[in-house]
């Protein structure tokens, strides 16, 4: 199986300026954290691109990344009708393939080194979807008081491996008492649960699903795709996996510094970054 | 998991207990206890208490182990004690009584078995062990019951979070918007301002349950995790409506909800009342500081400020700005709808549980924010509650949140299996499954014919059923015969009544009828086989009457929940339903007037209508104009927005003001609230009313002595006299007597004794003396009733009062000498009237004797104690400390008891109550000396001048009997008084014979000047004296012939009183109000007691050793079941002539 395909969904009403921040990434050049999510996807092998913009936007995005719209296209999500419709707007592109899902409000880092390379966090899910040849989430685990910033796997550990999780429960953003009942996984420490990284390599079926979903919904909406994710688990092999990195929620308070420092922290302006770290706390009151 | 015989150590495989428990085999695993305890030997009884006691220390399974403990505690208690051969006299160490009230078990069972293996068994020291194996057992138990509450999947993270920033709920977005929609429109409004826009409400309405069937309490926890199989119940959900004030049944719990404008967690109760702006984190944990205990333990328990973060010194605003948002807070309301407590219906588990809902539907912990829950959920707020409950120091059955559910169901205790919590600890879960009846289970017209059948009454009785509940535990596990067979009956009763609601309704063949056979069976049957307490006289007068009035269209009985008396089921024939509930309430309300002073009645009885609730617990968001909470939260709080300037009032609470006010003039439900409001605006101006006039007339008719207590309070007021100053000097030598120092008469008797008494009985020279002036503060904690009067169990097929056992005596010793025993009954201002009324309507109850009642002349007004005597009595005294979370709640209590004893004013006069409770008998020292100023003793010599000997004994003595030995011994010992002693039990607190400072006397537990000196005591004072009357009268310097000469006998009573100590004791008293509510308040009051006659040294006082059953006390309702087990009663019977 290979993964030529990747969607970045965009379209979210509240954070439609967010991919458009500008930061500096590991390698020490400014550009818009879109940019840095484009790069993910591309390190991965990836060959085209499909971003999920709102009514609007497609031109102010596309010029913000124009060094890769060779390979982006931007698809027009017409209403407001749910995540998961958003990433159903891309079924034309994706056109049967398995595809790789990123969101655009969350950036990585790796800690994952092989040969003297990093290997990138898209790679690892890759390289992991295709040695599985089924959908695969990246996950993170993550303490209860953060369930209501992300959607949460219940699954057990996949038998001779560390980091990989067979899924049998999706739910958004639980509450910690539906989260106890319904997505405990064993071997984790009490009170952690596998969350959601933002990355996820599919299975063209998903969309298959989120079509039933659209329809159910008509122009209601609340269309999110952990329910059809849900509904993935019950209907053939889905895993998560854990990644060897971190991301990084843009969109929370203190979000793109924390994702600046994080760039920075792992790139080669490391030491410097550090250096005006310490002064700045020597300094300030 | 169960250890095969071959892999226990071998004085365990030789234990034929242990097999019983052990076995897997149920007819050897169900044998009774008592029926292989009744043929052992005193050695063959210790040496299995060795093995039990190895065995419980190995063993990890939660059921074993509880078993051997109440193996161990019954042996202790009822077994050992009545072997011959077992010495009787013995030492209660006081290291082990220490650690027994701090709650260390352990240790004390350590040094009682040390001091058993040192000195021997004793019955004094298998009395101490059996109380801690006892405690032991159901601490075992408790622990095992919240460990399993908080490990329920759903509960454990509350535990762990301790910090507001780590808080994972957040309040639901249609509670943030004026109309309940999903966008949150907080943020278009002038937040900068404050200045919301008005929240809707969130309202939860719960039925209560009804319990049909409980097979013998089979819906206490540990009988549910350990007997799945028997643990059954049948449980209906209802709505309420009280006959004559509602106009139709509704669900009577509500729990309201919504987001307020300030960061604040603000509380109300509208039936009690009260209400609290909570700010500080720490209060929300602070139970017992007001009446909103329940509610803050469902905020708790809800998640809302989880359990984690108690004592972590965090923010409370900060934790609502997580959970609701910046500057706003939560407002949560209660009501019940003035359902009564003690309805045993389950009410406050139900409102525990409509709140934990609410709350939990609030904060996106059910899926959906309306209407019913789902399965789940219901369990989930089910296991929360019983977390609430136990947070606020409660407990109730696991059936009692079945208002949860919805309709008739059947609750079923469940086995535990792989991947539960329970499984490897206990055979079941905690948790029962809910099977609602379907329509083929009970079909609609069935439903309904029960519904035309059922009367459902509050008898206005309030009691504990705590004890009730551990009776039955224990009851379970040993296995007793007879209850184990009552509890198969019960459950044989649960499938006929199961099987009854599945038949077809017909006009011929009503099944309410076999219903109502069945509940009446299982009443008069095994319910009371298990626990004989459940019925009581009132409950079967009413039933009596009942079937009396309506014949054979009176269709059965049915007792709800834990006991009679208060809430309890009529079944009728549905044509005479509506005369039968008329008439039920008539037959309630004269029965309650004529017993009023003999049981505890919490308030006026009432009958109710009801309906089956088909939806469970439900929720309605409530918005815009119909964003309304209950009539009565606005009856408390409008008047105080009223009185603030209306620019202080922020959009929301005028807003909501300008709601009801509109809500006021067209809702017909809220007619007559502009009269409530105006009556709180301009409450009218308070004047000596009714009940102080009366309290005063009865001060000044009863004898007060207002210089005396202006002395007494200023004394109290200096530090000159307390709690601290009853004792004795510090230095005071308290040692026990040696067996020269008393005469036993347990086992020895000479014939010249029964002579010389039998001669004297046959010459009509002795009189009885019942001391009943006294309300029996423990007897009902506080109640106020008269425990004389109180028929406080069955004896001779029928309930009698202490009186009535005490002339059944006199009278079989009457006519066993021929001659008829005068008998004496001293009175109070409490009890004079009502003994009085009683022994007039009872005829006596047949005595032939004469029969004299002596009024006190003597009375104290009580008063507010002095935070000085409140601390010591409870930080410096030994208290029995109590389970963790109870004991957080009872140190809450005692700040805010502190705290109104602070606000009321020291050792002011306590007369906010009704008279009754504020006045109090002085002592029953009093008691004979009363019997010289009001005749009664010139009368009975007049008539009866042969009376040379008085038998005086308390009312609760109940094996006192005039005795032809003891009275001759007593005769011919020359003494002036003879004092009858018993060897100690660790529960005879409360003093003893000893030698103080080298003089033989009674010293009063309240003289001690170290707690420990008591435990150095051999023999307890019964308070049975034989009293030789010229003696006595020569004591306070009188002769018979002075008794005419009130001046000399008043003056002579001055200068004896003047020489007995005073005591300041401390005494509860209950304050009721609202529906059954009930307050206890500590109060002071001064008492000089009969035991220090002994020490006058011009008074010749004996002491002579008698048989336990004779001199034991019944002080405490717990200690009946006990009573009844260990022979005691049947001894009483014994003596007792019925008439």
């Amino acid at each position: 199986m290979q993964i030529r395909k990747a969607v970045i969904t965009a379209a979210s009403q509240a954070q439609r300026h967010l991919p458009l921040q500008t930061l500096v990434d590991r390698d020490g050049k400014q550009k818009v954290a879109l940019c840095v999510i484009i790069e993910e996807a591309l390190s991965a092998g990836v060959g085209e691109i499909a971003i999920i913009t709102c009514p609007g936007d497609e031109a102010a995005y596309m010029a913000a990344v124009k060094g890769y719209s060779a390979r982006l296209q931007c698809i027009t999500q017409p209403a407001p009708l749910g995540y998961g419709f958003g990433l159903y707007c891309a079924r034309n592109f994706v056109a049967g393939d398995p595809f790789l899902h990123l969101v655009s409000d969350h950036l990585y880092t790796s800690s994952l080194h092989r040969d003297g390379h990093l290997v990138t966090c898209a790679q690892q899910l890759i390289e992991v979807a295709q040695t599985e040849d089924c959908s695969v989430s990246a996950v993170q685990a993550t303490r209860e008081n953060k369930l209501p910033y992300y959607g949460v796997i219940g699954g057990r550990r996949v038998p001779g491996q560390s980091n990989l999780y067979s899924v049998e429960n999706v739910i958004e953003k639980p509450t910690p008492t539906e989260a106890e009942q319904n997505l405990v996984v064993p071997g984790l420490r009490a009170g952690y649960y596998l969350s959601f990284f933002g990355m996820h390599v599919l299975m063209p079926s998903v969309m298959t699903i989120l079509e039933q979903y659209v329809t159910r919904a008509g122009t209601r909406g609340g269309i999110q795709l952990s329910p059809a994710l849900a509904q993935l688990a019950t209907a053939e092999r889905y895993l998560a996996f854990e990644v060897h990195g971190r991301r990084y929620d843009i969109g929370v308070h203190y979000g793109l510094l924390n994702a600046q420092l994080a760039l920075a922290l792992s790139g080669h302006d490391r030491d410097e970054v550090l250096a005006q770290l310490v002064e700045l706390l020597s300094t300030s009151e | 998991m169960r250890q095969s015989p071959d892999e226990l150590p071998l004085e365990m495989t030789m234990s034929q207990l242990i097999d019983i428990i052990t076995s897997p085999d149920p007819s050897l695993r169900n044998r009774s206890l008592d029926a292989w305890c009744r043929t052992a030997s005193v050695s063959e009884l210790l040496a299995e208490c060795a093995a039990l006691e190895t065995f419980r220390r190995q063993r990890d399974n939660l059921y074993e182990r509880v078993r051997a403990l109440f193996f161990l505690y019954a042996i202790h208690r009822f077994h050992l004690p009545e072997k011959p051969g077992m010495p009787a006299r013995g030492l209660v160490p006081f290291e082990g009584y220490t650690h027994l009230l701090n709650r260390r078990f352990e240790e004390a069972i350590d040094v009682f078995l040390a001091a058993q293996a040192a000195d021997g068994p004793t019955d004094a020291i298998s009395s101490a062990l059996a109380a801690a194996y006892h405690s032991l057992g159901f601490q075992t138990l408790a622990n095992q019951v919240r460990r399993s509450v908080r490990s329920v999947h759903g509960n454990q993270w509350m535990f762990r979070m301790g910090h507001p920033a780590d808080h994972p709920l957040r309040v639901r977005p249609e509670l943030l918007h004026p109309h309940g929609e999903l966008t949150d429109l907080t943020l278009q409004s002038d937040t900068t301002h404050g200045d919301y826009l008005a929240f809707p409400i969130l309202r939860e309405r719960t039925p209560v349950r009804m319990d049909l069937s409980h097979s013998g309490w089979s819906d206490i926890f540990f009988l549910g995790m350990d007997f799945p199989e028997g643990a059954r119940v049948l449980n209906v959900s209802i709505d309420l409506a009280v006959v004559g004030r509602d106009t139709s049944p509704k669900p009577p719990v509500e729990a309201y909800l919504r987001v307020i404008d300030e960061p604040v967690l603000k509380l109300a109760s509208v039936d009690l009342g009260a209400s609290a702006v909570i700010s500080d984190l720490a209060e929300v944990f602070d139970f017992a500081k007001d009446y909103l205990g329940l509610l803050k333990a469902a905020v708790i328990a809800a998640g809302i400020v989880p359990p984690g973060i108690e004592g972590s010194g965090q923010s409370l605003a900060h934790l609502l700005e997580m959970v609701v948002g910046p500057g706003l807070g939560l407002e949560i309301v209660s009501s019940v709808n003035n359902i009564p407590k003690g309805s045993r219906l389950a009410v406050s588990t139900s409102l525990l549980g409509s709140l934990i809902s609410v709350c939990m539907r609030a904060t996106g912990q059910a899926k959906s924010l309306t209407g019913p829950l789902q399965e789940h959920e219901r369990r989930l707020v089910a296991a929360r509650a019983i977390l609430g409950e136990w947070l606020g120091g409660s407990g109730g059955g696991w059936q009692d949140s079945g208002g949860l559910w919805p309709g008739m169901k059947l609750i079923q205790g469940e086995l535990a299996i792989e991947g539960d919590p329970e499984y490897g600890i206990s055979r079941g879960r905690l948790l029962p499954s809910h099977r609602i009846l379907t329509d083929t289970d009970a079909p609609p017209e069935v439903r309904r014919k029960l519904q035309d059948s059922l009367v459902l009454v509050h008898g206005g009785m309030a009691q504990n059923v705590g004890p009730i509940l551990e009776m039955v535990t224990e009851k379970y596990l040993l296995r007793s015969e007879a209850e184990w067979q009552g509890r198969q009956q019960a459950i044989h009763i649960l499938d006929e009544i199961v099987a009854a609601l599945r038949m077809p309704a017909s006009d011929h063949d009503n099944p309410v009828r076999a219903i109502g056979a069945a509940t009446t069976r299982n009443f008069a049957g095994p319910i009371q086989t298990i626990i004989p307490w459940t019925t009581n006289l009132y409950t079967e007068t009413l039933i009596d009457q009942a079937h009396t009035t309506f014949r054979d269209k009176f269709w059965g009985f049915w007792m709800l929940g834990g006991m009679s008396g208060g809430g309890m089921g009529f079944m009728f024939a549905p044509e005479v339903k509506h005369d039968a509930q008329a008439g039920l309430l008539d037959i309630m309300s004269s029965s309650k007037r004529e017993l009023e002073h003999a049981l505890p009645f919490a308030m006026e009885p009432v009958v109710y209508d009801f309906a089956i609730n088909q939806n469970g617990t439900y929720a309605d968001l409530l918005a815009g104009d119909e964003a309304l909470l209950p009539a009565g939260y606005y009856a408390m709080n409008v008047p105080q927005l009223l009185r603030r300037d209306q620019r202080q009032l922020s959009r929301v609470q005028r807003d909501e003001l300008d709601r009801f006010a509109t809500a006021c003039r067209t809702r017909p439900e809220l007619n007559g609230m502009v009269q409530i409001l105006f009556d709180r605006l301009l409450p009218r101006t308070h004047a000596v009313g009714d009940g102080d006039r009366i309290l005063f007339d009865l001060l000044d008719e009863s004898g007060f002595d207002h210089t005396q207590h202006e002395h007494i309070r200023d004394e109290l007021r200096t530090g000159r006299i307390g709690l601290a100053q009853n004792r004795l000097p510090t230095n005071a030598s308290i040692q026990d007597v040696s067996p020269d120092d008393v005469t036993d008469v347990t086992f020895t008797s000479h014939p010249e004794w029964r002579d010389a008494g039998m001669q004297a009985l046959a010459n009509g020279e002795v009189a009885v003396v019942s001391l009943a002036a006294g309300s029996g503060s423990r007897w009902t904690q506080g109640a106020g009733v008269v425990k004389a009067l109180h028929t406080f169990s069955k004896l001779g097929g029928r309930h009698r009062s202490f009186i009535e056992v005490h002339l059944a005596k006199s009278r079989r010793v009457g006519t066993l000498y021929g001659t008829p025993i005068p008998h004496l009954i001293t009175t109070s201002y409490l009890t004079h009237r009502p003994i009085e009324d009683t022994l007039k309507a009872k005829e006596n109850y047949g005595y032939q004797g004469p029969l004299y009642l002596s009024p006190g002349r003597a009375i104290g007004l009580r008063m507010v104690p002095t935070v000085r005597d409140l601390r010591f009595a409870w930080e410096e005294m030994p208290q029995q400390i109590l389970d963790e979370q109870a004991q957080k709640v009872r140190e809450s209590l005692h700040h805010a008891l502190i705290d109104w004893a602070r606000k009321t004013g020291e050792a002011s006069d306590y007369s906010d109550n009704v008279p009754l409770q504020c006045l109090h008998p002085v002592g029953h020292w009093y008691e004979i000396p009363n019997l010289f100023r009001n005749g009664v003793l010139q009368e009975l010599l007049q008539v009866r001048p042969q009376v040379k000997t008085l038998l005086l004994h308390n009312i609760d003595t109940l094996g006192a009997t005039v005795d032809d030995a003891l009275l001759g011994q007593h005769l011919l010992s020359g003494a002036a008084l003879t004092y009858e002693v018993i060897t100690r039990r660790i529960e005879d607190r409360g003093g003893g014979l000893a030698r103080v400072d080298g003089r033989l006397r009674l010293v009063e537990g309240l003289a001690m000047p170290h707690e420990e000196d008591e435990f150095r005591l051999s023999y307890y004072n019964s308070m049975t004296t034989w009293i030789d009357v010229d003696k006595l009268l020569a004591a306070f310097g009188l002769k018979r012939g002075d008794l005419s000469d009130q001046d000399k006998v008043l003056a002579s009573i001055r200068t004896l009183a003047a020489r007995m100590p005073t005591y300041i004791t401390l005494k509860d008293v209950k304050k009721r109000w609202g529906q059954g509510q009930e307050d206890v308040y500590p109060v002071v009051q001064y008492e000089k007691l009969w035991g220090d006659m002994t020490s006058l040294p011009e008074v010749n006082s004996r002491f002579v050793v008698v048989p336990r059953m004779r001199g034991q006390q019944l002080k405490d309702q717990a200690q009946l079941d006990g009573w009844l087990r260990d022979g005691s009663a049947a001894y009483v019977e014994s003596l007792c002539q019925w008439a």
